[in-house]
Parts: structure tokens; sequence; C-alpha cells
């Protein structure tokens, strides 16, 4: 559903950001996108949205090519669930941050409410409705980010590092949650028991792109690439306790 | 705690208030402000020597802290930024005006006293009817009664997002206050020297954010409009409310009824 | 410098309603004719940083205390006087009513005092003139924004304390003399004004080094390549801020200035010792100057402080004249601009540039 094609990108000419990137993703599948800090991580997320416009290539979102005049039908495809709640909830109450979305894409008001119980049913969430954005735990506004993502029904989801800065509990409701999503899902980070495809990214390129067991115990092109093996196989103080 | 702190629990304080259940709580935001701005112009319009037509006036802020459960404690802290300024114009009436209006048995009472305490009055009346408004209102209802007279959307929007992200940058300077005064032990203020960078710091990451912010509201399709979700509409209840305060505003700033029965008992 | 509810009668706190929402309709006519709906979140996040800012306290060198922003001259350096009044005034609206910081009735007298002088004033007077002037290095636009930004605070402040005192004496609250009370605010104002210039040349000058585009007016140039537009617009706030302070300074000025309204009551001290009170009514009938038409007047007279009896003007007359002549006057301005195609020219020379 996703397809870059031959992507590259620069702020400036001297300094790519991305050289020619190239990938699909498919409906219903789950990728995590991992890679060191400048590796290009967010870049591809901002050109996939047209936040950015790529220098060179093009990309396909449901067989549309992001562009300036396609932005509205292809943004009201993608979900994109930002890294810091603070800024995705901008209204004062969590009720208020989920209409946003429906209602700008035009539901009337019984509608888009309904939309919004349901969802708020679905994750279990409505106790959070008439909360303030600004008066909940960060767990909390973690899970109403989704909520207010998921109330504009997007056919794909991307996630910017969903479960950092989460205690455990929190963690693993959101990951849980994830998990349960339907949608085509793409994760800047990785989820272990979420994502079953791994793109790794290094300095603008793909250096590994496959079955996540596969791409995360190759412990050389991960310490190549300024990454390293999950905690969990690396075992406590470097040995592995089973 | 540094002020950012006690600046955030204020906040929280207050949203708290808004959030508790009562008579008051439920009535219509548009409705409750309109009867506080008129409770403050009566108030205000009372003559310098009235104290006594403007005693009775409490009524309406005793009333209502009793009905909605707000504290009066809390109403009173908040006096201590709004009272110095009045103070220091009001201190001065004894002083210029000494002409003695009432004989308390031997004991002459000069206007500008008499003047001084209905000004101290008023501020404090006034600050408790509107105190009463925002803490029995949440600011998204206020904001939508403000739509419902027209207020261009810009105002309002502006209003709230500036309201959500009081807290997320009041926040910030608590935590780097703290992270400033934990290196810079016995230091009353931030140094000179760093004046420019601790604020300038924090405002280039503030424009990331809005950059963000901006970023995340355009991809839920925002595109120049702001919509809303309102609920609420004007019930029989709140015309009620508003008809009953304002006759009873009007009424005791016309007829001094301490006055009135003052008189009948001399 | 935050005015409470108590020291402002109503007709001055009305007038000064009306000025700042004329300003404010003003900017967000301005801001809605740039397209400017994307600037929210820019505008908010600004402005809740500068309500943030000022939690900061900041030592003031060679003295034990410290200082605080205000943020007027800061808003209008970061994003023009039009989006910085509208920020700054939400500012001291949150302020008014979740601090009780400044009364509801006085926010727009507030608004003016702060808001308007730091934002315009300081802008299309202080600010552009010093900024527009020739520098060809980063150190003079560096120089530019520090003077620039003192003189602004300096002069914008005592701007705000002046119409503080003008306004509490205009509304005959203090019988502290005008000369009296001034002396008393300017020059606290003036140290006040120093410390914030201070701090904001400082925060100006450290974004100008990372981030030159954020500081309005700070490009390095050769000419001073002044609009015409620009004067206009100057022109435009000024006259229509002019023309609704003195549409409704007017009728006070008509109506009962403090002293007479005290020397009224000097003359009426037997009466009022009796049954105060209701002296106000009583003084009225016994000094046989009334007719029933003002009586009737008097108790349906919206704010009858300023009926006062005895007075051969009809004041809630001349306060309502006063009113409809500032309103004309602001929406007279407003339309001319429409009318002169004012605003889509200037988009489309915006468009072309």
């Amino acid at each position: 559903m996703i397809e870059f094609k031959n992507i590259s990108f620069s702020y400036d000419k001297d300094t790519p950001v991305l050289k020619g990137i190239s990938f699909t993703i498919n409906d219903g599948e789950s990728v995590g996108l991992i890679g060191a800090n400048g590796a290009g991580k967010s870049t591809i997320m901002k050109i996939m949205l047209g936040l950015l416009a790529p220098s060179e290539g093009e990309v396909l979102v449901d067989g549309v090519l992001v562009e300036k005049t396609s932005l509205s039908d292809v943004r009201r495809k993608l979900g994109f669930v930002l890294q810091d709640s603070d800024n995705q909830l901008f209204m004062p109450t969590v009720f208020e941050d989920m209409m946003f979305a429906p209602l700008n894409y035009k539901m009337t008001k019984e509608e888009a409410e309904n939309k919004v119980d349901e969802v708020l049913e679905s994750l279990d969430l409505m106790y959070l409705k008439n909360r303030y954005n600004h008066r909940i735990s960060g767990g909390e506004k973690r899970m109403a980010a989704i909520a207010t993502i998921l109330a504009m029904e997007p056919e794909a989801i991307l996630m910017d590092e969903p479960t950092t800065a989460l205690d455990p509990v929190n963690r693993r409701i959101v990951i849980n949650t994830i998990n349960k999503l339907p949608q085509l899902k793409l994760i800047l980070d990785m989820i272990l028991d979420t994502c079953e495809r791994v793109i790794l990214l290094s300095k603008g390129g793909i250096v590994a792109d496959g079955r996540t067991e596969d791409v995360l115990t190759d412990k050389e092109t991960l310490e190549a690439n300024r990454m390293e093996l999950p905690l969990c196989l690396q075992g406590y103080k470097g040995k592995v306790c089973f | 705690m540094n002020k950012a702190g006690k600046a955030l629990i204020e906040l929280r304080q207050m949203d708290e208030l808004a959030d508790m259940e009562s008579p008051v709580h439920s009535i219509h935001a548009l409705i409750k402000l309109i009867v506080t701005i008129t409770y403050i112009v009566l108030v205000v319009s009372f003559h310098k020597y009235d104290f006594t037509g403007l005693l009775i006036m409490v009524i309406y802020p005793l009333f209502l802290f009793n009905l909605s459960g707000v504290p009066i404690k809390t109403c009173f802290y908040k006096l201590r930024l709004i009272i110095p300024l009045v103070c220091m114009v009001g201190v001065f009436n004894p002083i210029f005006d000494r002409e003695v209006l009432v004989h308390v048995g031997n004991v002459g009472i000069s206007g500008g006293v008499i003047s001084m305490i209905t000004l101290m009055m008023k501020g404090v009346f006034s600050l408790m009817a509107s105190f009463l408004l925002i803490s029995t209102t949440k600011i998204d209802a206020l904001c939508a009664g403000l739509r419902m007279v027209k207020c261009p959307s810009m105002l309002v929007t502006l209003t709230l997002l500036t309201y959500r992200y009081i807290s997320v940058l009041t926040e910030e300077v608590a935590i780097m206050s703290d992270a400033y005064h934990l290196r810079a032990p016995g230091q009353k203020g931030v140094h000179y020297k760093a004046w420019g960078s601790f604020l300038g710091q924090l405002l280039l990451r503030s424009m990331d954010r809005a950059d963000e912010l901006y970023n995340s509201m355009q991809l839920r399709g925002f595109a120049g409009e702001f919509y809303y979700a309102d609920r609420k509409r004007i019930g029989v209840k709140d015309i009620i409310y508003l008809i009953v305060w304002v006759g009873i505003f009007f009424f005791f700033r016309y007829v001094n009824v301490i006055g009135l029965i003052g008189n009948m008992i001399f | 410098m935050h005015m409470a509810d108590a020291l402002l009668s109503p007709p001055v706190a009305i007038v000064m309603d009306c000025a700042t929402a004329s300003m404010l309709a003003l900017s967000v006519v301005k801001l809605r004719k740039d397209d400017s709906e994307q600037r929210l979140p820019t505008m908010a996040v600004t402005a809740a940083l500068v309500f943030a800012g000022q939690m900061i306290n900041y030592s003031i060198p060679g003295t034990g205390s410290s200082g605080h922003l205000c943020g007027g001259m800061l808003l209008s350096a970061l994003l023009g006087p039009y989006a910085g009044f509208l920020s700054m005034s939400v500012i001291l609206a949150i302020q008014c009513l979740f601090f009780a910081d400044g009364g509801l009735m006085a926010l727009g007298a507030n608004i003016w005092n702060m808001a308007f002088y730091g934002c315009f004033v300081g802008y299309f007077l202080i600010w552009r003139p010093i900024m527009r002037r020739q520098s060809n290095s980063k150190g003079g636009v560096r120089g530019k924004i520090i003077l620039a930004s003192i003189l602004g605070c300096v002069i914008t402040l005592q701007m705000g304390a002046f119409s503080v005192c003008v306004e509490t004496t205009a509304s005959g609250i203090s019988d502290l003399p005008f000369g009296g009370f001034l002396a008393l605010m300017q020059p606290i104002h003036l140290a006040i004004g120093l410390i914030e210039g201070g701090i904001t040349a400082a925060v100006l000058t450290f974004v100008y080094q990372a981030r030159p585009e954020l500081v309005k007016d700070a490009q390095i140039m050769d000419g001073g390549s002044k609009s015409k537009h620009a004067l206009r617009n100057t022109l435009i706030v000024l006259g229509v801020a002019a023309g609704v302070v003195a549409g409704g300074f007017s009728l006070l000025a008509s109506s009962k200035p403090d002293g007479l309204e005290w020397s009224l009551f000097g003359n009426a001290e037997d009466g009022y010792s009796e049954n105060m009170g209701l002296d106000e009514e009583k003084y009225g009938v016994d000094s046989g100057m009334k007719d029933n038409a003002e009586a009737v007047q008097d108790k349906t007279s919206f704010l009858p402080d300023y009926g006062f009896k005895g007075n051969e003007e009809n004041p809630a007359g001349t306060m309502v004249s006063g009113l409809v002549g500032a309103a004309i006057v602001a929406a007279a301005v407003v339309g001319l601009c429409f009318l002169g195609g004012f605003f889509r020219k200037r988009k489309a020379h915006a468009k072309t540039e």
C-alpha cells in the first residue's frame, strides 16, 4: 500500500539525507523502521506524509502519487502518532481532540461523536473522554494520542517511537493495543512482538530489510550500523541466562 | 518550589475546581459570564462613599460559594496579586480627604477612610465574582460561549491553544529552573549572562514544537478552519438564573436595603 | 501594572474595553487577510512561552533583587504587531481569569496598557524604524536589537504606567492628585522597563544568533527599503486607536471629573452624615437642580454614578454618543481599507514578491 520508489532527499545539496531509497509495505503488514540517530527515519515519515517533498523519486500511497494536489486524500489514509503526545493533543480535552479530525473531514457532529465513543469503547478509555489533556498521565496521553488517530479511521498507522518513556505496564498496554489494530503499521523503533518485518536504515540508505528474526540476530550488520542486538539476546552482563 | 511550579499547582487547582459538580457548574458558561460582568459593573459603579449600599452586594459571592462548594480560601490567596495596587491607590484617600462624614460615638470617620474601605470592598467583591466564574466553568465551555456571541474564531482558538500549551511550557520552565538552581546554589535568579540563553533555548525548542503541532493539525485534515464540537445549549434554567441574578443586582444597586433597614430602626 | 476592577469606573473601563476590542478586531481582520490561520500554533506556543517566561526570576546585576519579563515587545519582535497583540491579549486574559491578575471588567484597560503600547507603539514607532536603519553586519543588527528592545520596553512601559494613572484619575477612584500618582508610578516603571528591556534584548540577540529568521525585520540590509504600506499600516493603527480613545475620553471629560464630584459632596456633608447611602438620591432632590425627567433618566441610566444630579448635561447620552462616535471612526477606517482594496493589493503584492 505504501511504495517508495528511489527516493532521495537533501536539505542542502552537499549533505544528502536519503539516497535512493525504495521499499514497499503491503496492507496489514507490521513493519519496524530502525536506524541510528540521523539515519533518516523521521525524514522518511515526513516524505510519506507529504510534509517534505523528495528531491528525487516518487511515493505512492494506495496507488496515489503523493503530491500537492493529492495531499488531503493521502493524509486521510495515514494516521501519524507523534512521539510527543503533547504536540498531538492540542485541544483542551480528549474528546475535543478526537473530534478534530472527523469534523475536519466533514463528518456531522453526531457521526463524529459516535465514532469517538466507538473508539474509546474499543480501547477501554471511556473514562478519559472529558478529561483535560494537560491533566492526564504520560501513559494516558499516549493512549489518547492513539485514540485520536483511530478516530479518523486511517488505513495505515505510522508511529514515532510509541513506547518510549512509558513504564512497563503502560508499555504493555500500548503494545497490546497496537497488536490488535488490523491496519498496516509502520513503527519508528523496534517492538519485538509487534513487527514481523524490519527495515534497517543507515546513513540515508537501506542496509537490511527482512523478517524480524533475521535482521535482529545479525550482530555484525547491526553493530556496523551503530545498532546492537536486542537486550534479550545479549543476556545479563553478556551471559545468556535463560 | 520555584515560581513556575507554583503556577502549575495554581492552574491545576483551578481545573479541579471547574471539574466539580454543582448547580452552579451546570449553568451555561455564557450566562455565567454575563451575570459576572453585570455584577462587577454594578459593584464598581457604587459611589465611593456608598459603603452601606455596596455591602449588600456580598450576597452574590457568598451565595455562590455555598452553592458551588468552591472554597473561599483559595480565592483569598489570589487577592495577593491585585490588592497592592488597589491599596496603593486607596491608602491616600484618608490623607487627602479628611472631612468627617460619619460619627460613631465620638469618633469621626472621614470621607477618605470610607472611600478607602469602599474601594477595597469593590476590589474584593469583583475579584470573588470573576474567581467564581472561572472556578465553576471550564475554559472550553467558556470559549464555546464566546463563540456563541460571535467572538472571532481566531481569538477563541488562540486562547484554547495557548491555555493548552501554558502547562506544557510552564512545566519545562519549572524543570529548567530547578536544573539551573541545582548548579547555581545561592543565586536568587538567573544570572544576567544567562538571561538570553535561558529563555532563548526554550524559545527555539518551542518553535520546533509549534512546527510539529502545526504538522499534526495538518495531518488530521486542518485546512485553516476550526470546527468545534460544541454540545451545550442555553436552557430555561439558564435563563431563569440570568433573570433572577440580574434582577437582584439592579434592585440592590438602586434600593439601599441596608440603609432602609437602618432608617427603620433609628 | 495589572489593574483591578475596583480601580476603574464603569465608563472608563467600558471605553477601554471598546478600544481594545476594536484593536483586536483590526488584528484579526489583518491576520485573516494574510491567511495567518496557519500561524495559530506558532502564536499559541509563543504566547505560552512568554507566559512561562514570566515565571523565571532574573537576578539583577549589582542588586540583591530579581526582575521578570512582561513580554509585549518580545512578542511583537517575534510575531509582528498584530499576532503579537493577539497573543499578549490572550496571555492577559488567562492571567486575569486563572490567576486573578487584573480584573475582568478592567481587562480591556489592562490589554491596552500592556499589549497595545508594547505591540503597536513598540513595533511601529520603535522596533521597525530602528531595525530598518542601514547596517551591513551581524554586529550592527545585534546593536539595533539591543537598542530597540531597551528603548521599546522603557517607552512602552512608561506609556502603560501613564495610562494607568490617567484611567484611574478619570475614574475618580483616588483622592491622590494626578501629579502625585504619576510621581509614584513612572519611576518604578522606569526601573522595570530597563530590566525588561535588558531581558528582551538578551533573549532576542540569542535567538537572532541561532535562528535569525525568527526575529522580525532583522535582515541585514543595505538601504532603508520602506514600503508605502508600512507607513499606511502605522497610520491606520494609530488612527483607529486615537479615534477610539479620544471618542471615549471626550465623553468622560464632559462628565464628572473627580474634583467636581468631590466638592459637590463636600457641600452635602450635613445631609450625608445623617443617612449616608441614601444620600446620593437625597442630595439631588435637596439641591433642587433636578427635574423629573432627569430623575427618571438617572434611575434608569446604566451607569448611575455618572448620571450625577445637578449636571446640566445628560451624561448617559454623552457616553453613548462617545461610544457610537468611536465605533463609527473605527468602522470607517476599517471600511476604507476594504474599499481601497488595500488588503487585496497587499496580498497580491506579497505574492509577487
